[in-house]
């Protein structure tokens, strides 16, 4: 607690949390929700190829899916500590946000053997192996899950 | 930067409101003709004509709402007379935004097999008489509400009884239903980015040896989050109105929504990415920038939508 009280007690948080500037917390949020649409949209097109939507697209052709989360990846994990730390009593000891942690680190790691499958493949492979359709299917639903476990925290912790 | 809300948005749904019925009635001549003609290349003209009208359809009930708070409570306008023009009016919107989506999916299966389905430019056509006839009736009942010495009935009508008294009951009594919309609303907004991300990156020059027809099949899927997000905007809108009609950057999200919208129909009918099967088709200057005006137009929507609650008023 007394980590989390000095986390927040910074004057970046501070700013964050309390500035009326517009590049404060409305920006830092909006980047958090453009970055979010990129990472989680970018995801689930290489899971819908996976599970056989667009079968013509080779699955080497997909790479530039794993740039996009990296650099969406990298966004929200800065903007996600700046959001925490304006806030970090409250969500520090808020299970529901614990959760949502949980459900998106959980939904990275199902990139990490996606993203060996992909990368291994051969340039013009196009079929899938029911295993890279199992962790697919896993992908979209964790997702989707790490996406309502954030918006609700809007009204669980912070409402 | 004057704010948008300083136009007089009553103005501009009196000159929004006529797309609804004078472009259905355009819409419907160019579809009878086509069939008339088998005329295939007519019918697509047509259905752009149709999903172009399904567009201009939203900001046209938006403004009328904003218009409603601005004649309220003036002498001589009844209340009832126009929340009854409005009710019509969103069921108007609700068959008119399925006579789009159903255009759409005409078009874009035209593009995939040469030409339209009978069964597909049948239904749209279908659906936009009867849109074309609520629109009717809702324009009729907008007449008669600054001209009721044309002889409209003005009936009493308990309030509670309109579809949009209910839904705003719903949004804003159920502990569930706003933080589900949004829910939801969030879920479309990734799957729709995700699909333009893919297309725009194809154009740009990203998966360079994939055939544009394949990155084309994914568009559906984008389709489904933008109507996920058209539905659940819905909701918020007509569940609480007053957070949005006078909020700068939401008109300017409907401005960036009907750029989107647009440039959607562009990838859906584009013909010189099409013609490329082998993945040879490199895009010119005017491609890429159809491209960046693309991604620009989703993410300035995300930016004003998320920004509401901060430059604007919202919540």
């Amino acid at each position: 607690m007394g980590l989390l009280v000095w986390l927040e007690s910074l004057p970046l948080s501070v700013w964050v949390h309390e500035s009326p500037s517009v590049w404060a917390q409305p920006t830092v949020l909006t980047l958090h929700t453009m970055g979010m649409a990129v990472l989680v949209g970018a995801s689930w097109m290489l899971d819908l190829r996976l599970l056989g939507i667009s079968r013509g697209i080779p699955l080497s052709a997909f790479r530039w899916v794993f740039r996009a989360v990296a650099i969406s990846l990298a966004v929200n994990l800065v903007t996600g500590v700046l959001l925490f730390m304006a806030r970090a009593t409250l969500w520090g000891t808020a299970l529901p946000f614990l959760l949502k942690i949980l459900l998106v680190v959980a939904s990275a790691a199902t990139l990490l053997p996606i993203r060996t499958y992909v990368l291994q493949s051969d340039p013009e492979q196009r079929d899938v192996s029911s295993r890279a359709k199992m962790l697919a299917m896993i992908s979209i639903a964790a997702w989707a899950a790490a996406i309502t476990a954030g918006r609700l925290l809007a009204y669980t912790v912070a409402g | 930067m004057p704010s948008i809300t300083s136009f007089n948005l009553a103005h501009v749904h009196l000159l929004l409101n006529h797309v609804p019925t004078i472009g259905s009635v355009v819409a419907l001549g160019l579809l009878i003709v086509a069939f008339i003609r088998r005329d295939e290349g007519l019918k697509l003209v047509g259905l752009e004509v149709v999903f172009a009208i399904a567009l201009l359809t939203l900001p046209a009930y938006m403004t009328g709402v904003a218009a409603f708070q601005k004649l309220r409570g003036q002498p001589g306008v009844s209340d009832t007379a126009i929340r009854l023009h409005q009710d019509v009016a969103l069921f108007g919107f609700t068959w008119m935004e399925f006579a789009g989506f159903i255009a759409w999916v005409a078009l874009w299966n035209a593009r995939r097999h040469g030409r339209a389905a009978r069964g597909l430019v049948v239904t749209a056509t279908v659906l936009l008489i009867v849109a074309f006839a609520v629109m009717a009736r809702a324009a009729n009942l907008g007449g008669d509400i600054r001209h009721p010495e044309l002889g409209g009935a003005t009936a009493t009508i308990d309030s509670a009884e309109f579809l949009a008294s209910k839904i705003n009951d719903v949004m804003v009594n159920s502990p569930w239903a706003w933080p589900a919309s949004e829910t939801v609303h969030f879920l479309g907004l990734s799957l729709s980015f995700g699909v333009l991300l893919a297309i725009n990156l194809r154009i740009l020059g990203a998966m360079k040896r994939v055939a544009f027809a394949d990155v084309h099949r994914l568009l559906p899927w984008g389709m489904l989050g933008f109507g996920l997000n058209l539905i659940t905007g819905m909701l918020f809108f007509v569940g609480q109105p007053k957070q949005y009609i006078d909020s700068a950057p939401f008109y300017w999200k409907i401005v960036f929504l009907m750029i989107a919208g647009a440039n959607f129909l562009y990838l859906t009918v584009f013909r010189k990415a099409w013609a490329d099967t082998r993945g040879v088709w490199t895009a010119t200057g005017a491609d890429k920038m159809m491209a960046f005006v693309s991604m620009f137009a989703w993410l300035a929507a995300l930016y004003c939508g998320r920004m509401l609650p901060f430059i604007g008023h919202s919540f």
